[in-house]
């Protein structure tokens, strides 16, 4: 196999220089794959894509081990205005786009700077067609738009930039089924077209199973569990813990916990 | 005229403000260094008087961009407070080192110049001096230039969106300290033209920090965050003051904005155009 595109090596960070969020944690991507990173809250899915982003002076959090490669280069603690020109987009969890801009304003946002104004257009015509919704809201305050349109808009802004590598934190949160299906519909469509790479996080593991092509599943900062689409779609566990599809009787909250400790000693 | 002098120096404020959250509280001392600088080109260009005022506006501009990078980039990640705190400090720092260099005599550049500030007859039989005109003919400039460019330039937009939120425009590759530091440069720039103009009307001395003072009322009236807020708010502060100083007492000049501004605060304390913000980090 080439070299990943994104590879990702015993990556530690550590919150307030006190609170350890990611332990060791190693993964990496391929050029045009979908990746699934698959947890419940907590396990440390945000923290993973910010420190891929980059950290900002307030997040008050580092890269205090292992390493990040983008395209063989060391991408950990460089700030994030140079990781995104580098060609990492990012669809964050919560702000996602500029709520007091129009849709038009969000889209000019990330554009490469010197750009001339015909290049521009093309850009945003080509990001558009994924999203013909957006050309109809073009003026509207992208505070006033659904939830589905805003996660729509901020996938848009993020390609607008031309990414190799396009990291989704959350793709499903907080949105109706239907709406979740024509994003993910989307998402695949966006990959097979312009051949990038997507990272995707995910609570809902049914979202990111469909349409990733291999996924690693994060329990309290470490990686539990790992594999393609077959693989973990057919484990136990996640057929339990986390599609759950309880075979016969459900199980207790006990057992839940159970499984919680035993997995704590795999990472 | 009183207005548009604060309305050209309330816009600095808001500039600094609205990208960064941080109040400038050196506005007033930068403004006045503006001025002070426009005695060091007076001596350059005397032959011709729009060369020496460019030059010592363009002086500012690389002032305010020197004093993000130099000073205030450090306090990116700090609380809000400490760099306000910080300017207080630029600004007492800059106030002590204007008296050492240029002394707290008053002095003139426009006789530094050779320009006469003739009055203009106005219809309606009121007189203004030349300057005046000028200042208020630059601060409608700069506030269609700044509105303008806060609408469609490339680089407006983008203090946009650092002023809402800092983190997705890094994360959208904006260069947040490029940003920061052209709200600096603009706000000095703004700053310094409206010192200037004041100096050539009615000359300059340590007393001009204080215009900028009771300038930032006026910027705060109008709600911090608004161009368009700064330009009503000086309306009314100057209104006020000069209403008070006409039917009360002239000695009151220098409190009427701050008055007013007090009974702002309690009425409406995020201002008349600003938006409701809690206090943030730089
Ligand atoms: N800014 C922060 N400061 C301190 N701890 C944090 C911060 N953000 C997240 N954490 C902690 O890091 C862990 C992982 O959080 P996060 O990456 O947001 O999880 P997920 O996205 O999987 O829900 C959690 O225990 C959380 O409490
Ligand atoms: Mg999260």
């Amino acid at each position: 196999m080439s070299e990943p595109l994104l590879s990702v090596d015993k990556l530690e960070v550590v919150y307030q220089r006190a609170i350890t969020a990611v332990q060791g944690i190693t993964l990496s991507a391929q050029q045009g794959q979908i990746v699934g990173i698959l947890g419940t809250n907590g396990a440390g899915k945000t923290t993973l894509l910010r420190a891929i982003s980059g950290f900002h002076g307030t997040d008050d959090a580092r890269v205090t081990e292992g390493t990040i490669r983008f395209k063989g280069r060391r991408i950990e603690n460089i700030e994030p205005h140079r990781i995104a020109r580098s060609g990492i987009a990012l669809v964050p969890e919560r702000e996602k786009v500029f709520p007091n801009l129009t849709v038009a304003e969000n889209l000019l946002v990330p554009a490469a700077p010197g750009l001339v104004l015909a290049e521009r257009k093309r850009q945003e015509a080509q990001v558009l067609q994924f999203f013909p919704k957006l050309e109809e809201l073009h003026a509207r305050t992208a505070g006033l738009l659904s939830g589905g349109e805003r996660q729509m808009l901020a996938i848009a802004a993020a390609l607008v930039a031309k990414p190799e590598l396009l990291l989704v934190d959350e793709l499903s949160l907080g949105l109706a089924p239907v709406v979740v299906e024509d994003l993910a519909a989307r998402l695949v469509q966006i990959r097979r077209e312009l051949g990038i790479t997507v990272l995707l996080v995910e609570q809902s593991a049914a979202v990111a199973l469909e349409i990733a092509d291999y996924s690693y599943v994060l329990e309290n900062g470490r990686i539990v569990l790992d594999g393609d689409r077959a693989r973990l779609t057919n484990h136990p566990d996640i057929q339990e813990f986390y599609l759950g599809q309880s075979s016969g009787k459900r199980r207790s909250y006990r057992d839940v916990k159970q499984y919680r400790r035993s997995r704590r000693w795999y990472g | 005229m009183l207005a548009a002098i604060y309305a050209l120096i309330a816009c600095g404020y808001v500039l600094v403000y609205r990208v960064s959250r941080v109040l400038n509280l050196a506005h007033g001392e930068l403004m006045m260094l503006g001025a002070y600088a426009l005695m060091l080109t007076a001596a350059q260009f005397t032959t011709y008087w729009p060369a020496a005022i460019a030059a010592a506006v363009g002086l500012s501009l690389l002032t305010g961009v020197l004093v993000y990078l130099f000073l205030m980039r450090k306090m990116t990640g700090e609380m809000v407070l400490a760099a306000v705190l910080t300017t207080v400090a630029l600004g007492i720092l800059l106030r002590g080192v204007m008296v050492l260099v240029w002394s707290a005599q008053q002095q003139y550049p426009a006789q530094a110049l050779g320009v006469a500030n003739t009055s203009i007859a106005l219809p309606g039989g009121a007189r203004i001096s030349f300057f005046s005109a000028l200042l208020i003919l630059t601060t409608l400039l700069v506030y269609g230039a700044l509105l303008s460019f806060l609408r469609f330039g490339r680089w407006g937009i983008r203090m946009r969106a650092a002023g809402q939120s800092p983190l997705l425009a890094a994360q959208r590759g904006i260069n947040l300290h490029a940003v920061y530091a052209l709200a600096w440069g603009l706000s000095t720039l703004t700053g310094a033209l409206a010192g200037i103009l004041i100096a050539l009307d009615s000359g300059l001395d340590q007393t001009m920090a204080i215009i900028g003072l009771k300038a930032f009322p006026a910027a705060l009236v109008g709600g911090l965050d608004s161009l368009v807020g700064a330009l009503a708010g000086s309306l009314i502060v100057a209104s006020a003051e000069v209403l008070l100083i006409h039917y009360v007492d002239p000695l009151l000049s220098e409190v009427v904005p701050f008055l007013v501004l007090i009974a702002m605060l309690v009425v409406r304390p995020w201002g008349l155009f600003g938006t409701r913000e809690e206090l943030d980090r730089v």
